[in-house]
């Protein structure tokens, strides 16, 4: 045989190479079959059977690896294809039940389930719950995308939207710029975007814009206003300021005073939060599949006028007519008061958000009622039935906003948070299966030697774990998707209805059964720093407990020394 | 009849191959020659003969330095006989035909 020779064509080279290398990664169990085939290769008559012979052991080569990946996944977790992790037989008891493959089907059945469009809906709004009103990456990034390309499109509401709805609040300023700049009408976005204090705090000159050019409304007055007074005020909250001198540096401030008392005088009460509501459902018609997580982010994130100080306000212009009562001057209380009312009925009456309604009445309340002492001290009995019958009708208002005197309302709520309990239920039910699931088999595949303590009890948690984690996780997975059907049907209705102020509440309603769960379990704004909390202290007393065995074992070896 | 299963036309003319010369151990590339079987095929059909018991196999004592050895192969004694009754109910079947009778 000439092998020497026909062996050193490239073709003949490279076949030889690749068959070596096959070799180094045959299988244990078939790999003296290996060795057979490529001791033949110096046998074969010309360069090109080299080359048949070598692709035909690649052939066998795939064959036996697919064949002992079979064998590998019919084992349980753990098990080796040559018996126990140590080489010896296998001993069932101290394997899991469950295959590797049984264990690779419900795993992947569980993906599957929450890789349909339902389930992502479902795990982006749960998770939304979760960080309470922090945005999460993904919803940044889709949101950011949606930025980019407005600004490529020139699309002055997708920016309008993207602005509002930004976590960065210097890339939200340079957002609300573009898109007012595109379309002037949008100069609302300046008051109804919320700031940070200290990277992005409200600007004067653009609030001034807005007041010009939306005169007659209150709304950038008060906003005004807060804009003023933020700096001071959040430098007296650092020290600790009480209610008292709260106010008191407020009514010092005679800048403040003058734009409250302009935004109580102005004729109307125009809120921006319905031009948000607007601009929201317009971008959600359009990007069908934008997540329920950003928009109602975006809306949550609506800065209000500062409701505390239109409170204390109220209260300062009473006070002034509960003197003029106690001076005698009943005209001038008179008049104070019914500028008051006035501006609380213009507030309720803004067709804003539930609470600026609320305050709105407790402003015309508070009116009313010294309206109605007034009315005794000046002994004027049609002033008081006014008074009463004002009260009245204003009681009647809070009721109708009120979710719990709203019988429909308040039914639709309890439905939706006990169904809001069940999403939650599973939600963490799919995250410690999953933790166990992976726990359990790394725990077995990763150190089989360390675990190998035969029926330690390491081992049979361990176990029980690989055996029942999966199950638990599609079934939780699978009941995670059912129980979320009433919100995904309350997210649909909402993005296929005409947008009636119904719709809105149910979907907020659903929104907020969802999150009521997750105050009442202490998941809200901090969960990061409770879930970082619960891990040191979970890790702290498994070192606790380690180092105890360590003293009880040195103690025992020290009395028993054989 | 010992452990009956069912042969492909490979499995038969590699059984064919052996019978040619019964008690001779056989190298893989001298079968694949004779059968006209590729290597791919080869070694997973005798694989599963010796699972079966059909097969003996050894290896060769190495000859020349540097050369990894062979391995040989034979039909165990009592796998002929059913080895040849396989391929004679085959070719009854029509189902297969030895290599030289198509000629």
């Amino acid at each position: 045989m000439n092998a020497p020779a026909k062996m050193q064509s490239p073709p003949a080279r490279c076949a030889r190479w690749i068959l070596d290398c096959a070799l180094r990664h045959w299988p244990e169990d078939t790999r003296p079959w290996g060795l057979a085939l490529a001791a033949e290769i110096d046998e074969t008559a010309n360069a090109f059977e080299t080359v048949r012979w070598s692709l035909g052991g690649l052939m066998f080569f795939g064959r036996s690896v697919l064949s002992s990946a079979l064998a590998w996944l019919k084992l349980p977790a753990g098990a080796s294809l040559s018996g126990s992790p140590s080489g010896g037989p296998l001993d069932s008891s101290t394997f899991p039940k469950r295959s590797r493959f049984f264990t690779a089907a419900v795993l992947l059945a569980a993906a599957l389930l929450l890789i349909l469009p339902q389930g992502r809906e479902a795990l982006r709004t749960v998770r939304g719950t979760w960080q309470n009103d922090v945005q999460s990456e993904s919803d940044a990034r889709k949101l950011e995308e949606l930025a980019t390309r407005a600004e490529k499109d020139k699309d002055a509401d997708m920016l309008a939207f993207a602005a509002l709805s930004a976590r960065d609040s210097t890339r939200g300023a340079a957002l609300t710029e573009r898109a007012i700049a595109l379309d002037p009408k949008l100069i609302w976005v300046y008051g109804a975007r919320n700031h940070s204090q200290k990277n992005d705090p409200p600007r004067e000159d653009r609030l001034a814009q807005l007041q010009l050019a939306d005169p007659g409304n209150a709304v950038p007055d008060l906003l005004m206003a807060d804009a003023l007074v933020q700096p001071q005020i959040s430098i007296l909250i650092e020290h600790g300021m009480n209610d008292r001198e709260y106010r008191l540096s407020l009514e010092s401030n005679a800048k403040w005073m003058a734009l409250m008392e302009r935004a109580y005088a102005e004729p109307r009460y125009d809120s921006y939060f319905q031009r948000h509501y607007h601009l929201t459902k317009t971008v959600w018609n359009r990007e069908k599949d934008l997540p329920a997580t950003i928009v109602l982010y975006g809306v949550a994130q609506h800065a209000f006028p500062d409701l505390l100080h239109i409170r204390m306000y109220c209260d300062m212009k009473i006070d002034a007519a509960r003197k003029a009562r106690e001076a005698g001057n009943f005209t001038t209380a008179k008049d104070l008061l019914a500028g008051v009312d006035a501006f609380g009925v213009r507030m309720a009456d803004s067709g804003g958000a539930d609470f600026e309604q609320l305050i709105g009445l407790v402003v015309s309340r508070s009116a009313n009622k010294e309206a109605e002492n007034l009315a005794k001290v000046s002994a004027n009995p049609e002033d008081a039935r006014t008074a009463a019958a004002r009260l009245d009708q204003i009681e009647a208002r809070f009721n109708r906003i009120r979710r719990s005197a709203n019988p429909e309302r308040a039914v639709r709520s309890e439905v939706f948070r006990k169904e809001g309990l069940l999403v939650q239920s599973f939600g963490i039910l799919c995250v410690l299966a999953a933790i166990g699931t992976l726990a359990g088999i790394l725990l077995l595949e990763l150190w089989p030697a360390r675990l190998q303590g035969a029926k330690s009890l390491s081992r049979r948690f361990a176990c029980i774990l690989a055996d029942w984690a999966p199950p638990t996780l599609l079934v939780a997975c699978a009941g995670f998707l059912l129980s979320f059907l009433p919100f995904h049907r309350a997210i649909e209705e909402y993005r296929s209805s005409n947008y009636l102020r119904a719709d809105e509440l149910a979907l907020l309603d659903a929104w907020w059964g969802l999150m009521r769960v997750t105050e009442s379990l202490y998941l809200g704004a901090d969960a990061t720093v409770r879930f970082w909390y619960f891990v040191t202290v979970a890790l702290s007393a498994v070192l606790l407990a380690v180092v105890f065995r360590a003293i009880v074992r040195t103690k025992r070896s020290a009395t028993n020394p054989a | 009849m010992g452990l009956r299963i069912r042969l492909s036309r490979q499995t038969l003319a590699v059984l064919d191959a052996l019978l040619l010369h019964p008690g001779q151990w056989q190298h893989g590339y001298s079968l694949s020659q004779r059968t006209g079987i590729p290597s791919g095929t080869l070694y997973p059909i005798l694989m599963r003969l010796e699972k079966l018991h059909w097969l003996e196999t050894r290896w060769e004592e190495v000859k020349t330095p540097g050369r990894p050895p062979r391995h040989l192969y034979r039909l165990s004694g009592t796998a002929r006989e059913w080895a040849r009754e396989e391929l004679r109910a085959a070719q009854e079947r029509h189902f297969w035909k030895p290599a030289g009778s198509e000629a």
